[in-house]
């Protein structure tokens, strides 16, 4: 189990020249010899259909391979992106079960996007949703093996065969038997057997098993490298300062200052919405280090033509705004779906009534609000980038990026240098955090957009300032929910949330279409709601906005979950009974949950000191059921301490109990930063909060216990990267109505909360 | 010219005295083992020992660590062998990986002092946005 960034017997360029011509046959494979066996095919890829991923056994180009040299080198090709989250170990994880090799005979290679072998990453799905292309692909490499060794045998029984250990045993004859390597170029002639034999979960060797990550030895003696730690010789180092106004422009270009190499306008990318895109937002400043860079950049006089209007980009106005929208605004259905015998338009009026009916005057109505919010990666965005001329034509680009989508950076550098896709190369560094935020191409395009200017190879940094100061945030959201309790029950549930969408904001919702992103977590609950309606209202504003852990879901569970408290109190019921009471019958998964989390945490909740008290919440997103429980306690009036979070977790299949717990760890702790301090506020365009100091995240010492319990499953897995963010926000709000009577609506719990240095 | 010691190589550099030493060591000596996260203390991903003491290298002026010996996350072993180090590996510490040299180098200084345990990481004030913190407390208290 390694790490490497090349291995001398992987011959790459000759894999990624046959990769980017040759298609996958009918079964989804591509196999043929370049020193050694080389299996490739195409992992299941984010924002595509599973119906689309069905249908991508024929003609499609593979984006992912596993490679078996002579010696005996067992590769697999990671075209995704490592940010923490332990994909890169998980997928090799899989493969290594079916081939049928230890944990330490498999190397991970991360490939390069020139633009093939790579996709993009988001979504939770980065290992579960691959989760049976690579069991199937590790399985067809093994019976590949098996087969040369067939042939070498001339037994064309297969049950007289067996792998493990990375070698091939012939059942009849303990004397014969063959490592992986000495049979790979053999198996690059065999045909595909019909029968791939999956192995059974209980077979299973390393599938569920804690094992080490292979990318842990380099981050703990500093050889990791990120996209920050590029260094190539003669490379120069550029710091970006756009326009602290958001959507104003470049008036004029400034004068080179003293001790800057040079001066470049930057164009804002495609991602930071359709108004902005394509706009000069931004100079950067190249230097002969990125301190100075900075601080000539930072010095620098930079005249700028501000937007007519900020309205759209002021909190306090956008708040307003929203508040009006709430009521007045245009919505649109999300659930219930109409019936086939209903249009939308005539469908809405009909389940309006209904659901007025039903509600009567609402035993609650209730509106929560949640802000805009930065990501606050460690790593701050930054792309390095080496264009390559000959005379004052481009030849050549390679990129170093931190980036969750190669992909998409390929196709930008081809757009910008108009190079072919075979003269650009990108290479995926460690991500220094992801979190959504580096799925943006912003950075990517000043970068290119820098080197193409002054001809050397350069990094592109931006200081912490323009990281929080111009971020994609997570889009700030208004609920409203009213409901109707009888005996105990809920009849009737009205559902409204405002906010802006991403998706509409690059121009790709269709008009009067509801964002599936926006509605995440306030669709298909697991509670009987008796007569129900669900509507978004789409905001209209200027934040750019973008994809923060847990997207959607970030919003909507803490109005759900808090309301759904909010109900079990005014029924004078226990919050986990009222939540059993209402579960439907086929969500078992969230009842198991939830039970699983009321008898962890049972125990001490029983027996809570005088001045504590505890708070529930569940919620599902992409596919993973997570319930946490949280204990706190107010030492002083304006504080708040978390003792502990329970969190149990149904991720179906665990590939990693230990990448699972850390994930959980881990959102808990985003989730916590969130609630109670994270606020993205802007005056007059301007984003106001543009370090740490301003922008309070827990620190190591203040970090509560965290215990964690996985559910055991053979379920498909599911999602683990974000699911445990959105429960957090609601069970704190939910434990500080119970220890206070106070019940929190709007985040953040401490929305000018200020943090020193150490 | 400054001459600066660093893992126990000597280095001479050109460049404005006023520069932090994160600068150096990153942009110019190419040790990018050292992290910048803020710029202002705040987060100790720049933590480096200097004279055995924890700094945080983004505000430390190349010029005051002439005539000291800065060790940082690459100079810390040959081989990940510090014990610090060995406790990461096993608690399996990192996720994204960033804030860990900064993290480890705290430590390590702690150490260096003759603390121990909880009170290393009373002394770790560090912020990570991954949420490493249950597993480096796991780590630390063993140490």
């Amino acid at each position: 189990m390694t790490m490497t960034t090349l291995t001398s017997t992987l011959p790459t360029d000759e894999i990624a020249a046959t990769l980017a011509t040759e298609k996958l046959n009918r079964r989804g494979f591509l196999k043929f010899s370049a020193n050694g066996l080389a299996l490739a095919f195409a992992l299941p890829l984010l924002g595509r259909s599973d119906a689309a991923d069905a249908a991508i056994t024929t003609q499609e180009l593979a984006n992912a391979y596993i490679h078996i040299s002579p010696i005996g080198t067992i590769s697999l090709a990671f075209g995704g992106a490592e940010m923490g989250q332990g994909s890169m170990s998980g997928l090799a994880q899989i493969l290594a079960e079916e081939l049928m090799v230890d944990w330490a005979q498999i190397s991970v290679v991360q490939a390069l996007a020139n633009p093939v072998i790579s996709y993009t990453t988001g979504g939770s799905s980065a290992v579960s949703r691959r989760y049976t292309t690579l069991r199937t692909a590790g399985a067809a490499a093994r019976e590949l093996l098996v087969a040369a060794a067939m042939q070498e045998t001339g037994d064309t029984n297969r049950d007289n065969f067996k792998a493990a250990n990375a070698k091939i045993f012939y059942v009849p004859d303990a004397q014969i038997w063959w490592e992986y390597g000495e049979l790979a170029s053999a198996a690059a002639g065999m045909t595909l057997p019909a029968d791939l034999r999956l192995t059974s979960p209980a077979d299973f060797r390393l599938i569920g098993k804690p094992l080490p990550r292979v990318d842990i030895p380099a981050k703990v003696d500093g050889s990791a490298k990120f996209g920050l730690d590029i260094f190539l010789p003669g490379m120069v180092f550029a710091a970006i300062k756009h326009c602290p106004t958001i959507g104003g422009t470049l008036k004029s270009m400034p004068a080179k200052p003293s001790g800057a190499i040079a001066v470049v306008a930057c164009t804002a990318s495609h991602t930071r919405g359709s108004v902005i895109a394509g706009s000069k937002n931004a100079v950067a400043v190249v230097a002969s280090n990125t301190w100075l860079a900075s601080r000539l950049a930072k010095k620098m006089s930079v005249s700028w033509s501000l937007p007519l209007s900020t309205a759209n980009v002021d909190s306090a106005q956008i708040l307003a705004y929203a508040q009006g929208q709430l009521g007045n605004g245009v919505a649109l259905v999300a659930e219930p779906t109409p019936p086939a015998t209903y249009t939308p338009q005539t469908f809405a009026p009909v389940i309006q009534a209904d659901v007025a009916n039903a509600m009567g005057t609402p035993t609650i109505d209730a509106t929560y609000t949640v802000p805009y919010l930065a990501h606050a990666t460690m790593e701050v965005l930054n792309c390095t980038v080496h264009i390559v001329y000959s005379g004052t034509a481009p030849v050549s680009c390679e990129i170093w990026a931190p980036t969750q989508s190669a992909t998409a950076v390929a196709a930008n550098a081809a757009l910008l240098t108009q190079l072919p896709t075979t003269a650009i190369t990108v290479h995926t560094t460690f991500l220094g955090g992801g979190l959504g935020r580096k799925i943006e191409q912003d950075y990517i395009w000043q970068a290119i957009e820098v080197a193409m200017a002054v001809r050397k190879p350069v990094k592109l940094t931006w200081m912490r300032e323009e990281d929080f100061g111009h971020d994609q945030y997570r889009p700030l959201g208004l609920t409203r929910v009213k409901a109707k309790l009888a005996g105990g029950k809920i009849q009737a549930w009205s559902y409204r949330t405002v906010s802006q969408s991403i998706t509409a904001q690059r121009g790709r919702l269709k008009a009067g279409s509801v964002d599936s992103q926006a509605i995440e977590g306030a669709i298909h609950l697991p509670y009987e709601l008796g007569n129900y309606l669900v509507e978004w209202v789409p905001l209209d504003a200027g934040v750019p906005v973008g994809y923060w852990r847990s997207v959607g879901a970030s919003i909507n569970t803490f109005a759900v979950e808090s309301m759904m408290d909010e109900l079990a109190k005014a029924a004078a019921i226990d919050p986990f009974t009222f939540r059993y009471n209402h579960f439907k019958s086929e969500d078992s998964r969230a009842l198991a949950t939830l039970q699983a989390a009321d008898l962890l945490s049972s125990s001490w909740r029983k027996q809570l000191p005088a001045g504590r008290a505890w708070g529930v919440a569940i919620a599902q997103a992409f596919g993973t059921w997570v319930c946490e429980v949280v204990e706190i306690s107010q030492p002083a009036a304006g504080t708040l301490r978390i003792h502990r979070v329970d969190c149990v977790v149904d991720c179906g299949t665990v590939i990693n109990p230990s990448s699972v717990e850390a994930q959980m760890q881990g959102s808990i702790l985003h989730g916590l930063n969130a609630t109670l301090w994270g606020d993205a506020v802007f005056k007059a365009g301007v984003a106001t909060k543009l370090n740490f100091n301003s922008n309070r995240v827990m620190r190591l010492t203040e970090m509560p216990a965290v215990r964690v319990q996985i559910i055991p499953s053979t379920n498909p897995p599911s999602g683990i990267g974000e699911p445990g963010v959105p429960p957090l926000a609601p069970a704190l709000a939910n434990a500080y109505a119970r220890l206070t009577g106070t019940r929190i609506r709007k985040l953040p719990f401490f929305p000018n909360a200020t943090m020193g240095g150490i | 010219m400054i001459s600066l010691n660093v893992n126990n190589t000597n280095y001479s550099v050109d460049v404005d005295p006023a520069t932090p030493l994160l600068w150096v060591l990153r942009d110019i000596l190419g040790l990018t083992g050292t992290k910048y996260g803020c710029g202002i203390e705040v987060c100790g991903a720049c933590t480096v020992m200097i004279d055995g003491q924890r700094e945080h290298s983004c505000v430390f002026d190349v010029s005051s660590a002439a005539g000291k010996k800065v060790v940082t996350i690459e100079g810390l072993s040959p081989d990940n062998s510090h014990p610090a180090q060995e406790a990461w590996i096993k608690h399996q510490v990192p996720q994204c990986g960033y804030c860990q040299p900064g993290m480890i180098m705290a430590c390590a200084s702690a150490m260096e002092a003759g603390h121990y345990g909880d009170e290393i990481l009373s002394e770790m004030k560090h912020i990570c946005i991954c949420g490493t913190y249950a597993r480096i407390k796991d780590a630390v208290r063993e140490l």
